[in-house]
């Protein structure tokens, strides 16, 4: 439950499509009313991305913010621990950054990673184990969903548009 | 059984949930079998460890000079299995190679068991395993710290990163497949394990945004680990001055070899699931064709680093590497070598041949061949080193015990298991992946691409 999102109004109407250009061409509509809307999909289509969310996913500061802290981590770990108990062989120098490298990469690669990793949790609202409005079983197999958050007023002017735009069904259901 | 290399034949989004999801059901008796077949393994080696705990090192074979013998080969051959994995799901992924999507999920799984496996070689091998938090730089009394120039400690940042970043990789990918099974799960605890791996994913527009572009940030995170992991454990050898091992040649020789060997171990484990299974409509000769070149590819580039061996060794006049490179194939290891030889460089050359590389029961008969040759190039980097090092006086030889036959036996039926129970918990094809294949339906067909 960290973060579910909520959706504006008291009730979502739910469209279950079945052909992806119906879904496309009904979020167009959709956006231009300015309501609230999720857009579900079996599959990461390109063509729903264009329409919904065009823009870079912030998912990549976390990454970067992850690898700097792992290359500081990872260097600083080596030569700190180097400078603390001397281990002098031959006459190498104790901070020996060649030799720390694999160190320092490797903790740049897992910081960043765990980093992604908490992104994907934030960005993506997970876990989320209840909170699923608008969501259809049929929406993980082969049917597109679109559900759009309605006030009671706006309830039958939106169904309405649904059932024209291709939905197979529309149903309502409060919002949460 | 021998079909045309062509791209599977196209079928729907529902179908492709109806074939993965039919793997969940329930297991039958060969799984069973399996299973316990793994299991008895596992206890064997399990007793052998236990055995040298009690007893201590002399039970096995190791000795002076030889004192890194199987367990290490062993190490060695399993991280190098692993590699092929995040190869798979990462590198080809960038590559936006299509034979790699009905394969890269059970690549990856291989991946994260297989470097379980090898992780727990170094802890057999050092004797005292619960001394193993030593290695890792934890503040204590006497201010000691691990020594940070040597490459056994790189090893240890290796290994433990390759292996949380490859789980947080496959773990990640697993989750809208999760989904998919959460929604057609009828058991309760079918339904209530997927409910919450999947972590209530949806599959809304914001959700596949970021999780598409966290996917290629992980990609791109795990593809410097492919050519990073075994670069350092080739450094293990290579960092040492050791006649046949102190050599510029064994980061990429050893990179190289370990896809080689990961691949075929792939295709070991995807041929007998793909018929028992019936994936046949998923898993298409296309893909082993893909596979196939990849194995061509690695064979030549560790025949070529074998050849490279050879010739600085006569090249640098120097006569410890010299004659360390006549004592590998007349020496008293002659056999690893020329099995060595025939597995890795001359029995994969018949590839090139449409006819064979077409039939899958001789591409499995292949892939096993493939990695018992992988894991006779570790034996035999390892064995004949440190049988013939500088002096001749610290010569020696290696006999083998059966606490390390095994403890290696054991490994197998570890990997299995886990192999096993992955295959009947979880959707071992990336279903969305395969989806992304497809056209969508779309009601003006002419929009569809």
């Amino acid at each position: 439950m960290i973060g579910a999102e909520k959706m504006s109004g008291s009730n979502v109407v739910v469209g279950v499509y079945t052909y992806l250009d119906d879904v496309l061409n009904a979020v167009e509509k959709i956006k231009e009313a300015e309501l609230d809307y999720r857009v579900f999909s079996p599959v990461a289509r390109h063509e729903i991305e264009e329409v919904t969310f065009p823009e870079k996913s912030n998912v990549r500061r976390f990454t970067l913010t992850g690898g700097i802290l792992g290359c500081t981590f990872g260097f600083g770990l080596a030569i700190l621990c180097s400078l603390d108990w001397p281990m002098r062989v031959s006459s190498k120098p104790i901070v020996s950054i060649p030799a720390f490298f694999p160190v320092g990469y490797e903790c740049t690669i897992l910081f960043a990673a765990l980093a992604t990793m908490l992104g994907i949790l934030h960005f993506c609202r997970l876990p989320d184990l209840l909170r699923k409005v608008g969501y259809d079983p049929r929406f993980s197999e082969d049917k597109f969903g679109l559900v759009v958050g309605s006030t009671h007023e706006q309830l039958d002017e939106i169904q309405q548009f649904l059932k024209e735009s291709g939905a197979d069904e529309v149903d309502v259901r409060e919002a949460l | 059984m021998a079909t045309d290399a062509t791209e599977p034949k196209q079928v729907t989004y529902a179908r492709v949930n109806e074939l993965v999801l039919n793997m969940l059901k329930p297991p039958k008796g060969g799984w069973y079998c399996l299973f316990a077949m793994c299991f008895c393994a596992f206890l064997w080696g399990f007793g052998s460890f236990v055995k040298q705990l009690l007893m201590g090192m002399h039970v096995a074979g190791i000795n002076q000079p030889i004192s890194w013998g199987v367990y290490i080969t062993n190490f060695v051959f399993w991280v190098g299995i692993a590699h092929s994995g995040t190869l798979i799901s990462a590198v080809l992924y960038l590559f936006r190679a299509r034979f790699r999507m009905p394969i890269y999920r059970l690549a990856e799984a291989m991946t994260v068991f297989a470097v379980l496996t090898a992780g727990l070689f170094p802890l057999i091998h050092v004797g005292r395993p619960w001394f193993a938090y030593w290695l890792l730089p934890y503040p204590n009394e006497r201010a000691l710290w691990p020594n940070f120039r040597s490459p056994l400690l790189w090893d240890v940042f290796a290994v433990s990163t390759y292996l949380t970043v490859s789980t947080t990789f496959f773990i990640v990918g697993l989750i809208p497949d999760i989904a998919v099974a959460r929604d057609k799960a009828k058991s309760f605890f079918r339904k209530t394990l997927y409910s919450i791996t999947s972590l209530g994913w949806t599959g809304n527009h914001k959700q596949w945004k970021h999780y598409m572009s966290a996917y290629l940030f992980f990609a791109g995170l795990a593809t410097p680990l492919v050519v990073s992991v075994h670069s350092v454990v080739s450094w293990d050898f290579a960092m040492g001055n050791v006649p046949g091992w102190h050599a510029t040649i064994f980061p990429p020789y050893f990179v190289a070899g370990a896809i080689f060997s990961g691949v075929a171990m792939v295709l070991t484990l995807i041929i007998p699931l793909r018929k028992v299974f019936g994936l046949e409509e998923l898993v298409t000769p296309f893909h082993f064709e893909g596979m196939v070149k990849l194995i061509l590819l690695t064979s030549g580039i560790v025949t070529y680093a074998y050849s490279t061996e050879f010739y600085i060794a006569w090249f640098s006049n120097n006569q410890f590497e010299k004659y360390q490179f006549w004592f590998r194939p007349f020496g008293e290891f002659k056999a690893a070598f020329w099995g060595m030889f025939f597995c890795n460089c001359l029995a994969p050359q018949t590839l090139w041949f449409k006819r064979l590389r077409s039939n899958i029961t001789y591409l499995f008969i292949m892939s096993i061949i493939i990695n018992i040759g992988m894991w006779l190039e570790r034996f035999n980097i390892i064995f004949t080193s440190l049988s013939r090092e500088f002096i001749p006086a610290m010569w020696g030889s290696y006999n083998f015990s059966w606490v390390e036959a095994g403890i290696t036996v054991g490994a197998f039926g570890w990997f299995g298991m886990y192999m096993l129970l992955f295959i009947k918990f979880f959707p071992s094809v990336a279903i969305c992946e395969i989806k992304e294949l497809l056209p969508p339906p779309m009601r003006n067909k002419e929009a569809a691409h």
